[in-house]
């Protein structure tokens, strides 16, 4: 038993010092720092980071691999331009892990403009070329942390308002409970609000944030109020877009989207002193009385102040009304059942 | 000739035979037509009775007495169309996570559809509103009034009727134009009205109300009108149909507030003494 797994262990560092040794002479020169070339006029960097790469998920593979025309050294061409796809693809024989990404991918907003010809991100642009890790890997360009920084990298303005946005700022404080880009947009199937079936469409907005919003153990945490979605759903605005006005207003359309903050910040659109523009947006009418109230009342709930009184009214008053007139009539009916017997009986 | 026939004709030939009178064939003939016809005559004659006598029963209940004039009529009738729209489209706002709402809005075309038609239903309702003020201000619509306001007999005859219910009293309250049970749907309506007129005025016009009243104000009104729709439909589902349609004397459908007309039997049944004064007026007119 000890021998073979003396063997394997052996086994396994011959093989893996035999791609380290086969990578090294491509490191040769990509593994310099300063290693560049001028293509198009522009400087184009050719370097890769040993160290990162054998930290990556490909570590284990050979550089040919996926750069598979490159067979003498130097090469003398410039080697074809590679494709995820060349391995990620179900079938494949070296068992590269395959997802349903890539289909996804083909659907979103990105996989659409890159099919037109438009400049939109590729796998590699938000995955690495060289130095992919896992998701978990708190290193890794679609970790958690980092994902504002991948999708910035081309969308700018809304990372630099989202990172000053309450989602933001908990992220900047290590909170991994926040919502990040993907969390609202999702990852390889980013819809354009239009598609009914986005996260983000009018009518999906409330379950795309009652996904955090709704659950206590997060909320409790942080001390944010759990219960506003389902108080959402009970207005008119949740009800009217439950049955299909679109146009109703759901969560975003009063406290913004990438730049979120809390009513206690006089930025912020659900400031008391911001209300009667933000109700104003579609209720041309509305004066800073909007601001006189309760947002996401349940009248069941003590917290809906005069409403809840007027709710508790109703429901005793109702109550008592109806026993008394139900008894009247169950008195009526077994009076006349009564009678009618006793006519019998004589 | 059938047995009567032939019992009468045989009694009549037997009777002869014992005076010893000879009958011939030409006479026993004669007889034979004579008992017919005679027969015949009897019968209908008493069959003349009985139709007359029918006839006079059918009049009594045929009698009848206008008991609501046209105007009361319409508005009655515009109210329960008004409540019954506003029901219909209502109630599944209200009850937006049932099922059958849900499929309420499908079959229907959706909130929208809903919306228009709530606020047809209401228009209606505030038609009746306005309607009825200026009815009271008229000599009629005054008398009426008078007639429907709360009275010590109304509690009397509450007290009585329960009394009867139970068995405890062999006597039924005798009850006047309006019984306490219409008077109390009466008095409802006004209740009613004005918390759904007011509440639904303020939802209607949001857009308007947002800058004039303090928002808590419009969460009232939605608490409100939501309350008290259900109350008003239960009222109007349970009580008032169990009252005026329901109850095993007209089961299934009492049509006097639509045709004005109530006979004469149930006029005596339900209101007494209301029949009373109108024989008192009507004499007191004939001695004129």
């Amino acid at each position: 038993m000890k021998k073979i797994v003396v063997f394997t262990l052996l086994f396994l560092n011959l093989y893996s010092q035999d791609i380290v040794s086969k990578n090294k002479r491509c490191f040769l020169c990509h593994g310099k720092e300063d290693y560049k070339i001028i293509e198009n006029g522009k400087v184009k960097s050719l370097y890769v980071s040993s160290a990162e790469y054998y930290q990556s998920v490909h570590k284990d593979m050979l550089c040919t691999n996926c750069h598979y025309d490159v067979s003498t050294i130097p090469h003398l061409r410039k080697p074809k331009k590679i494709h995820c796809l060349q391995c990620h693809y179900a079938g494949n024989v070296v068992g590269a892990p395959v997802k349903e990404m890539p289909e996804k991918y083909k659907e979103s907003v990105h996989g659409r403009a890159k099919e037109k010809g438009k400049k939109a991100p590729d796998c590699i642009d938000c995955h690495t070329t060289h130095y992919i890790r896992y998701h978990s890997d708190t290193l890794s360009t679609i970790h958690k942390r980092n994902i504002p920084l991948t999708c910035g990298k081309c969308h700018m303005k809304i990372v630099e308002d989202y990172s000053s946005s309450i989602h933001g700022e908990a992220l900047k404080k290590g909170i991994l409970e926040t919502a990040v880009c993907s969390d609202c947009h999702q990852e390889h199937d980013i819809l354009p609000p239009e598609d009914p079936r986005s996260t983000l469409n009018p009518k999906n907005v409330i379950h795309t944030c009652e996904r955090c919003h709704a659950d206590v153990t997060i909320m409790k945490k942080y001390g944010v109020p759990v219960k506003q979605v389902e108080a959402f759903k009970e207005s008119f605005h949740g009800v009217a877009l439950e049955y299909g006005v679109v146009r109703a207003a759901n969560c975003v359309s009063c406290h913004g989207f990438h730049d979120i903050l809390p009513s206690s910040d006089p930025r912020s659109p659900i400031h008391p002193k911001n209300l009667a523009k933000t109700c104003g947006k579609c209720h041309p009418g509305a004066s800073e009385n909007v601001a006189k109230g309760k947002y996401h009342i349940i009248a069941e709930e003590k917290e809906a102040g005069i409403v809840y009184y007027v709710y508790n009214f109703f429901k005793w008053f109702t109550l008592l009304v109806i026993l008394g007139l139900v008894i009247h009539i169950i008195l009526d009916l077994t009076g006349r059942a009564m009678k009618k017997v006793k006519k019998k009986a004589e | 000739m059938n047995k009567e026939e032939k019992r009468i004709y045989e009694d009549i030939i037997n009777d002869m035979e014992k005076e010893g009178i000879e009958i011939s064939d030409e006479l026993k003939k004669k007889i034979k037509k004579e008992v017919r016809e005679r027969l015949k005559k009897e019968i209908e004659r008493e069959l003349q009775k009985l139709k007359k006598k029918k006839k006079k029963e059918k009049k009594e209940k045929e009698e009848y007495f206008i008991r609501f004039s046209l105007n009361i009529r319409l508005q009655h009738l515009i109210l329960a169309l008004g409540c019954i729209i506003l029901i219909i489209t209502g109630l599944p706002i209200k009850f937006h996570e049932a099922g059958w709402a849900e499929f309420y809005f499908k079959i229907t075309g959706g909130i929208q559809v809903s919306r228009f038609f709530h606020r047809i239903g209401a228009t209606l309702l505030v038609i009746v509103a306005i309607w009825h003020t200026i009815y009271l201000f008229t000599k009629k619509g005054w008398s009426e009034f008078k007639e429907l306001l709360p009275r010590k007999k109304d509690f009397l005859d509450f007290l009585m009727n329960i009394k009867y219910f139970l068995g405890l009293s062999k006597e039924r309250p005798r009850f006047g134009r309006y019984s306490y049970i219409e008077k109390f749907d009466y008095w409802a309506v006004y209740w009613g009205m004005v918390i759904m007129i007011g509440s639904g005025t303020l939802m209607w016009f949001h857009n308007f109300f947002l800058g004039v009243v303090p928002k808590f104000i419009l969460d009232i009104a939605k608490e409100a009108h939501s309350d008290e729709a259900l109350l008003a439909t239960l009222a109007i589902v349970i009580w008032h149909w169990y009252n005026a349609h329901f109850n095993p004397e007209i089961f299934p459908f009492n049509p006097t507030i639509f045709t004005g007309k109530i006979d004469k039997e149930r006029m005596l049944h339900e209101h007494p003494i209301e029949y009373e004064k109108i024989l008192k007026e009507q004499k007191k007119k004939k001695e004129e």
